[in-house]
């Protein structure tokens, strides 16, 4: 598992890759975690390279879109994995997320 | 396939990773996703709820009828007696303000496999869960 955050002027660019799961699931939202502090309120995450997420996952994903709303920031999921994007479907999330 | 496995503290992974080593188990890329994360989500909740600190046993099995395709994946510990399917599905439909932050594992496996059940037998937990595959 892989975060990439690329801070640009006005825009938060992030690239997710591989699996979030049991192994990694602490570490990816340590790593997302300064993205729900700040001035950081238009976040672009590319999902072309995960591949897998768990419930532990979609959790830091919530948490994250929580605090991008309480800010009154913007936040997109790009190019998500159809299976992946299951997922999101089933728990509800793609309601509550923008998944591009 | 059958495996008990103690203890069981930080072995999600290779608990895993030996059922979906199952012979039993499918090719089919998709299917895979659908076991692997219904598989980690029971095996998780044992690992870290079932036993004070992770110290006890989970057997884990997997068995194909190759009559109706039908593949079971059964989870037997002697922790906590705890029902998994008592907990109240997550409402889908509310807006991320008030989504609560998790409750989201045993929903996911509902949804992804064709059953779950649940019993206490002879002082175990016993989590059965099948899905039709296609080899």
């Amino acid at each position: 598992m892989e975060v990439i955050i690329n801070q640009q002027e006005e825009k938060t660019l992030v690239e997710l890759k591989g699996r979030i799961d049991t192994t990694n699931a602490d570490q990816f939202q340590q790593e997302v975690s300064p993205l729900m502090e700040g001035n950081q309120l238009d976040i672009d995450i590319d999902c072309t390279g995960m591949s897998y997420t768990s419930s532990q996952g979609l959790r830091t994903f919530l948490l994250l879109q929580k605090s991008v709303n309480a800010r009154g920031g913007k936040m997109v999921l790009r190019n998500m994995n159809p299976m992946v994007k299951e997922v999101f479907d089933i728990t509800g999330f793609s309601n509550i997320i923008t998944i591009l | 396939m059958k495996k008990r496995f103690n203890p069981i503290k930080d072995k999600s992974s290779e608990i895993i990773n030996y059922l979906m080593a199952s012979p039993d188990m499918p090719d089919d890329e998709a299917l895979r996703f659908k076991l692997r994360l219904s598989i980690e989500e029971v095996v998780e909740n044992v690992v870290r709820y079932a036993y004070d600190g992770g110290i006890g046993w989970l057997e884990v099995s997997t068995q194909l009828d190759n009559d109706s395709l039908v593949l079971t994946v059964e989870l037997r510990d002697a922790g906590v007696p705890f029902n998994p399917l008592e907990q109240p599905d997550p409402d889908t439909t509310l807006a991320a303000e008030e989504r609560e932050v998790g409750g989201l594992g045993i929903y996911l496996c509902k949804q992804l496999m064709d059953s779950i059940s649940y019993r206490y037998e002879n002082g175990n937990n016993v989590l059965t869960m099948t899905k039709m595959i296609w080899k």
